[in-house]
């Protein structure tokens, strides 16, 4: 491994672990994903019962509370660098790269984190049918992945304008349908015994691709 | 300290301009070597901010070029924040965070070899030895100023940007920025942007950056 490499991996870890460290002394977007995740959950299993037979509006639901927790808590990984005037420190220690890589794993630790409260919850009060585990965590990874990545990379663009909150909504979900709509298909094949081939397909190379123009991007992102 | 290699920064034809407002940064030429320091002064708005900007490389000029070179060898804009140490007012620290954590983590990510001995250091030489366990939050904008100063030593950088350093400072906190001066003309190359006559003096070479400023909007 070369200098530059492993020099490039201890700022990403670096970043990560600020990031952690800065989540967990303020709590901010946490407390704000899985409120809304239980919230919206809550308020559904009480308007509409148990619902075990309906594997379509389960999936749709699952999918719909994940995505709507993760963006109303995901932008702040840079917006937060903005608000705090912070990012010019940032760029005075670390590439764009660096900081956006270590930002990208932060929100897919982020993700998982608010998966594993999400879901559970979930199951519990839907009275959803037992999970297919492989398959369901195979399609939620690559979801998780293609969300992260999405998010990531549009909390960057969008980081230096100003109305970056409405913004990041409006731009992430045109990006995040795909990722949507193949999260839903493939939980629901779960559920109905049906294969995840296809879907699973979708979603790998969704974030393969969202991936590769992102690392192509974040080196020219924040070039005044 | 450690001993730092020769130290350049030369700029052609430097010019930048935000969109139609011109600044002081126009068609300039300079070459500047290690050691001593050197002044930019000139009017508000006269462009101080946006040379160190544009040597720091984190902003391109609309016109010349600038080169920064150090043991011989160039740093592009990219490369530059290894060998160049910036203290801006524009310059804010994780306020969730201790000065200590902010200078840990600025130093775990430039890859320096013991983090927290080097914060430490830098945190005794402008006086926040005693406040290093204290969130930044809670820090006076003269002990943010100095916690800016500590951040630009931090890596020992050939070259130090220091942009209007003496501002919210107390006079031993001048009297640091003094020291740091002093002692880095003599190693490396410092570029003082400031309008104050005590820090101008402090200095052996100057840039005047001419017009454009506050009362020439042209």
């Amino acid at each position: 491994m070369s200098n530059g490499t492993s020099s490039s991996m201890a700022t990403v870890w670096a970043i990560l672990r600020k990031e952690c460290r800065s989540e967990w002394r303020t709590r901010y977007g946490l407390n704000a994903a899985v409120l809304f995740a239980v919230t919206s959950l809550t308020a559904v299993t009480f308007a509409a019962g148990r619902m075990p037979d309906q594997p379509e509006m389960l999936s749709a639901l699952l999918w719909i509370t994940l995505l709507f927790a993760a963006l109303s808590s995901m932008s702040h990984a840079f917006v937060r660098e903005m608000e705090g005037r912070t990012l010019l420190m940032l760029r005075l220690v670390a590439s764009p790269t660096e900081i956006a890589v270590g930002k990208l794993l932060f929100n897919l630790l982020f993700l998982c984190v608010v998966e594993a409260i999400t879901v559970p919850l979930f199951m519990v009060l839907t009275g959803a049918p037992p999970l297919r585990l492989p398959q369901f965590l195979t399609i939620l990874g690559l979801g998780t992945l293609s969300l992260a990545a999405s998010s990531t990379l549009v909390g960057a663009v969008i980081a230096q304008t100003r109305s970056r909150g409405a913004l990041f909504a409006a731009v992430s979900l045109p990006l995040l349908l795909p990722v949507l709509a193949s999260g839903v298909s493939g939980t629901r094949a779960q559920w109905d015994g049906m294969p995840i081939a296809s879907d699973a397909r979708l979603l790998a190379a969704y974030a393969v691709a969202l991936f590769g123009v992102s690392l192509l991007l974040y080196d020219h992102l924040w070039e005044d | 300290m450690t001993e730092a290699p020769a130290a350049r920064v030369v700029a052609s034809k430097l010019t930048h301009r935000y969109g139609r407002r011109a600044t002081g940064v126009c068609d300039l030429d300079f070459e500047f070597a290690s050691p001593g320091a050197v002044a930019v002064t000139g009017p508000n708005g006269c462009g101080k901010s946006t040379l160190l900007r544009i040597v720091a490389g984190l902003l391109r000029p609309s016109g010349g070029t600038s080169t920064v070179q150090v043991g011989g060898r160039d740093h592009g804009p990219a490369d530059r924040r290894h060998v160049l140490g910036l203290a801006s007012p524009e310059l804010s620290f994780y306020e969730e965070f201790t000065a200590e954590e902010n200078l840990v983590f600025a130093a775990e990510a430039r890859g320096l070899g013991s983090p927290v001995r080097a914060a430490a250091a830098v945190l005794d030489r402008v006086g926040l030895g005693t406040r290093s366990a204290d969130r930044v939050a809670s820090f006076s904008s003269g002990m943010k100023q100095r916690l800016r100063l500590a951040f630009a030593l931090l890596h020992e950088p050939a070259i130090l940007l220091l942009d209007e350093p003496g501002s919210h400072l107390d006079e031993s906190g001048r009297e640091a920025v003094r020291d740091v001066v002093a002692r880095h003309a003599a190693r490396g190359l410092v570029l003082l942007a400031t309008n104050d006559p005590e820090e101008i003096q402090l200095v052996e070479r100057h840039l005047e950056l001419h017009g454009h400023g506050l009362g020439d909007p042209a």
